[in-house]
């Protein structure tokens, strides 16, 4: 840590508030009610401003009971893709008593959205889900969390930040493609074309229902009859189409940024059309393969490119 | 609950809110009738579901506008009060609102206009009514408030526990009250009471209706009735509970056998009445409620002097001019719902008449008179001259052969023979008529007073009700001048409070008393004498100087009671917030069983590292084939169960995890 965040970390109250927009109304005509009281000296006046700053005491006082005893884990995904909705979850605990209208969002504003939760109960851990959105791509070092609430009656908005230090990948927005790029081997058979075809020269790899415009010539003839429809054969691909993409290391910012998310999107493109893609990055290379895992280690890849290991700067 | 009752819930809630708000400026009277009206449909309308304002909001707030425009037009023009059309515009904001679209938003804002309307009501009403809408209409609105908060920003069908959240809410808003109140005791008054407009004309309108002649026949319903037509502050202030004294209304000087009427003129109107020599006299700072109905002003007896008076009205307090009406009474020339002033009284000292001719007048016995009352008379003052002795004798007989009765139905022809000679029986009208006139058949000048008679303390007031109305005789001494002769029965003169109505009225009235004293006439003097009597308690008074009327020293003691209260109440409030902020919170009994599992690591010397939790301990130790990987996990895992999981730890069970941390492992 440091200094700066020391010092930063020290200054800042371990409670924040916010006033709400009814709130700030709420004072204005307390405001106001004062003044007339003691314009006029009206007692009734009197009485309603100490209901009124009463109210305000007890929003602090309750809302501080709230927020107290909360515990909160964050429960993060693999990687979110940039500038486009994800769902981040929260656990929230509560050892004794009860909290209310809690709202989960991240400090320091490294991810827009926020979660709701309406009640937990003690000893019963609630998660909520947070549709919020990465501004960019890269590594995400996410510090802390922020739980607030607006009990007991929404006039102000308490907070507590959680120190939670987490690190989320943010992959490249998968951009547009225009052209796909040369395959490394020019091989084409069968039904390539084809999104779901396993219909390569390999071993058998499994039998399953003749689609759509698929080629009949794969027929499993025999189970076809023996369980009354069609089913196809489907081997091990031997003829499948094989990319490495590649980013140039000396590309500056925005070029970078723009062919990440081109190769994000070709990635996707290639590998739903049953290729096998393969990158070459920063450095980096990622022999050609297919299949989600896969491609969640070119994304992966692509996140870090132009950034230093987590905990260094770029 | 699902989202379909949450919601009705809310509203019905939100609703109740503004009701609560509009009750309390409604029961000023201060508000148009037809803003009352347009209110009251709306929320008719919102409590049945209707919000036709939901589909044209932009042709509502045009018509808004428009009512504003009129209103502060009005206002401007002086036909309508601005405080009044401030209030009257933010009913219909409320009521407009209402019928808007319904989401959390909308609530806060018929919430918010809901709350200036109480501060309005404030402004225009000081009645007991304000408080229980203030009390109503806290609540409703809390409750509403807090559901609206726990439903969040965006409305969710799913299933939400409320229960706890009214709950919580609920002893916030309990406490909220006790907070306001504290507040409102002890935050110091920087000015005086000026603004308020704290009289409005009164559920019940008048009930004694003082008028200017006294008809004999008749129940004497208003001997029943318990509500307060009178308070006055007297000084000296007299010790006794019961003020057994007269409080001269008006006098009756004509009598035609059937009722009593004056014949004064009325003088010019003036601010200030003198009617005798205010030296050495008896101050009385009285209030004449709605409930009394009338404008003759009303003293001690013999009132000398009638000071400034302020009548005070829907739109306000203004000063208020008198008017002498012969020798007969003083009232007040403007209209108001209340009046207050100064009148100034001396029982020592008798009024004198000196015209004969006035003197005359008041001899003149009615044109057909019973010739029995005349001999009755005669027989009862036998020889004595003197009218107060004649007066002191007839009087005498009158209380002890006659008795006191309300029931009396039906009209006679001379309702004074039938009370002498046939019934026997009236209230105090029949008792002052028969004195007067039976004293007037023997020559002695003799008036008939109408006024009440008693007063009872509440604080450090006195409060007169119409029950106390009463009615007795001045008879004209050439010696002491103006002598007062009562010949009602002791047990007609105080009022009669016997039914059920009466007595819900007595409690009502009590309570309003009390409202009035303690809340809305709440002063520095108030809060001065509260600390004062607090730190320096006043020493108990003897019945020796209760009856020299003397006011007890205050103690010169060192203040243990002070003390002793400032401590509870500082107990009290640190109790209050410990429960409140959970500070005071037992700790957890997992919290304990960490802080041992942490000194028994630190024993066996396993320690954890800069940044590591019990959570993570146990995979590092495992990492390491540590001997106490396993029993250190077990123990961690138990731990967090604990904890967080709901599933607490057992004594034995967190011995035998803490006592597998010291034996050898082989693991």
């Amino acid at each position: 840590m440091t200094w700066r965040e020391r010092w930063r970390r020290w200054l800042r109250p371990p409670r924040t508030l916010k006033i709400t927009r009814i709130g700030r109304t709420y004072l204005v005509i307390t405001l106001g009610v004062g003044l007339g009281a003691l314009n006029t000296g009206n007692n009734l006046l009197y009485l309603v401003l100490g209901f009124l700053l009463s109210i305000i005491v007890l929003s602090g006082v309750l809302s501080e009971r709230v927020i107290r005893d909360l515990a909160v884990r964050r429960l993060l995904p693999d990687g979110a893709f940039a500038q486009e909705p994800f769902a981040l979850r929260y656990e929230v605990t509560r050892a004794e008593g009860r909290a209310f209208a809690v709202k989960v969002s991240e400090g320091e504003g490294a991810l827009a959205g926020w979660a709701w939760i309406p009640t937990v109960l003690a000893g019963q851990p609630v998660v909520a889900r947070a549709d919020v959105v990465a501004p960019r791509r890269g590594p995400l070092r996410l510090k802390e969390v922020q739980l607030s609430t607006f009990f007991p009656f929404g006039l102000f908005e308490k907070s507590r930040t959680f120190e939670l230090e987490d690190l989320l990948l943010v992959w490249p927005r998968r951009g547009f493609t225009c052209t796909p790029p040369q395959a490394d081997h020019g091989r084409q058979a069968g039904e390539l074309g084809n999104q779901r075809h396993r219909d390569g020269s390999g071993d058998v790899q499994g039998l399953r229902e003749l689609g759509e415009l698929e080629d009949a010539r794969r027929v499993h003839w025999k189970k076809s009859a023996s369980v009354g429809k069609l089913l196809k054969v489907e081997r091990e691909r031997e003829d499948k189409k094989q990319f490495t993409l590649r980013i140039g290391s000396e590309v500056p910012g925005d070029q970078l940024e723009r062919d990440c998310e081109e190769t994000a999107a070709l990635t996707n493109r290639l590998l739903s059309e049953g290729g096998d893609v393969g990158l070459e990055a920063g450095g980096r290379k990622i022999r050609p393969g297919s299949g989600p895992g896969h491609e969640k280690r070119i994304l992966s890849a692509l996140a870090m490119l132009g950034y230093a290991l987590p905990g260094r700067e770029r | 609950m699902n989202l379909a009752e949450r919601r009705t819930l809310r509203l019905r809630l939100r609703d109740l809110a503004a009701a609560s708000s509009f009750a309390a400026v409604a029961l000023s009277g201060a508000l148009p009738i037809y803003v009352s009206i347009v209110f009251g449909a709306a929320l008719f309308l919102s409590l049945a579901g209707q919000r036709p304002f939901e589909r044209h909001p932009a042709w509502s707030v045009v018509v808004l506008l428009g009512l504003a425009v009129l209103l502060f037009g009005l206002a401007f023009r002086g036909q309508l009060d601005l405080v009044v059309a401030a209030v009257a515009f933010a009913t219909l904001v409320t009521g407009q609102r209402m019928l808007s679209e319904p989401t959390p938003s909308t609530d806060q804002q018929v919430l918010l206009a809901s709350l200036l309307l109480m501060t309005g009501a404030a402004a225009l009403s000081g009645e007991i009514w304000y408080a229980l809408c203030l009390l109503s209409f806290g609540v409703f609105a809390c409750l509403s408030l807090g559901m609206t908060v726990v439903e969040g920003p965006i409305e969710r069908d799913e299933e939400l526990p409320l229960a706890p959240v009214m709950r919580q809410v609920s002893i916030g808003v309990a406490l909220a009250l006790v907070g306001g109140v504290s507040f409102f005791i002890l935050f110091p008054r920087l000015s005086w009471n000026l603004a308020s407009r704290r009289t409005g004309p009164g559920l019940l309108g008048g009930t004694t209706g003082m008028t200017d002649r006294v008809r004999l026949g008749g129940g004497g319903d208003i001997k029943t009735s318990a509500r307060v037509v009178l308070r006055a502050k007297i000084e000296p202030r007299p010790t006794a509970e019961k003020l057994e004294k007269y409080w001269v209304g008006r006098h009756f000087d004509t009598f035609d056998g059937r009722e009593w009427r004056g014949t004064g003129q009325p003088e010019e109107p003036k601010p200030r009445v003198m009617l005798g020599d205010p030296s050495a006299a008896i101050i009385q700072r009285i209030e004449l409620l709605p409930a009394y109905g009338s404008r003759t002003l009303v003293g001690l007896e013999h009132p000398v002097y009638f000071g400034p008076a302020v009548a005070l009205t829907t739109s306000g307090a203004m000063p208020a001019n008198l008017i002498k009406v012969g020798s007969e009474e003083v009232r007040i020339a403007d209209d108001g719902n209340a009046y207050t002033y100064t009148a100034q009284s001396r029982d020592d000292a008798p009024m004198r008449e000196d015209d004969p001719q006035v003197l005359e007048a008041l001899r003149r016995l009615p044109p057909k008179i019973d010739p029995r009352v005349s001999e009755l008379a005669t027989r009862l003052a036998g020889s004595a001259t003197d009218p107060e002795q004649i007066a002191r004798r007839l009087e005498q007989w009158l209380r002890n052969n006659l008795e006191y009765t309300l029931e009396l139905p039906g009209e006679v022809e001379d309702p004074l023979a039938d009370f002498l000679f046939v019934r026997k029986a009236g209230h105090c009208e029949h008792f002052a008529t028969a004195l007067a006139v039976m004293l007037r058949t023997r020559g002695v000048p003799t008036r008939v007073v109408g006024g009440f008679f008693g007063g009872e303390r509440v604080s450090d007031r006195y409060v007169v009700r119409a029950g106390d109305a009463h009615a007795w005789v001045e008879a004209y001494s050439p010696a002491r001048g103006w002598v007062t002769f009562d010949a009602t029965p002791d047990d007609g003169r105080g009022s009669r409070p016997q039914v059920l109505i009466a007595k819900i009225l007595d409690a009502y009235e009590r309570l309003e008393e009390l409202w009035r004293s303690r809340v809305v006439d709440y002063s520095l003097i108030d809060q001065w004498t509260f600390v004062r009597e607090l730190i320096r308690p006043p020493a108990n008074a003897s019945r020796q100087q209760e009856d020299r009327d003397e006011r007890p020293e205050p103690s010169t003691r060192t203040p243990t009671r002070a003390i002793l209260a400032a401590l509870a109440a500082g107990i009290a409030v640190w109790v209050v917030w410990q429960r409140l902020t959970g500070a005071s919170a037992r700790r957890h009994p997992a919290a304990d069983f960490l802080t041992a599992l942490e000194r028994r690591l630190d024993q066996v010397q396993v320690r954890l590292r800069e940044g590591e939790d019990i959570e993570r301990l146990p995979e590092r130790l495992r990492r390491e084939h540590h001997r106490l990987a396993e029993p250190v996990r077990r123990a961690s895992r138990r731990y967090l169960e604990a904890r967080f999981g709901g599933r607490p730890l057992s004594k034995s069970e967190r011995q035998a995890l803490l006592d597998a941390l010291t034996a050898p492992r082989n693991s």
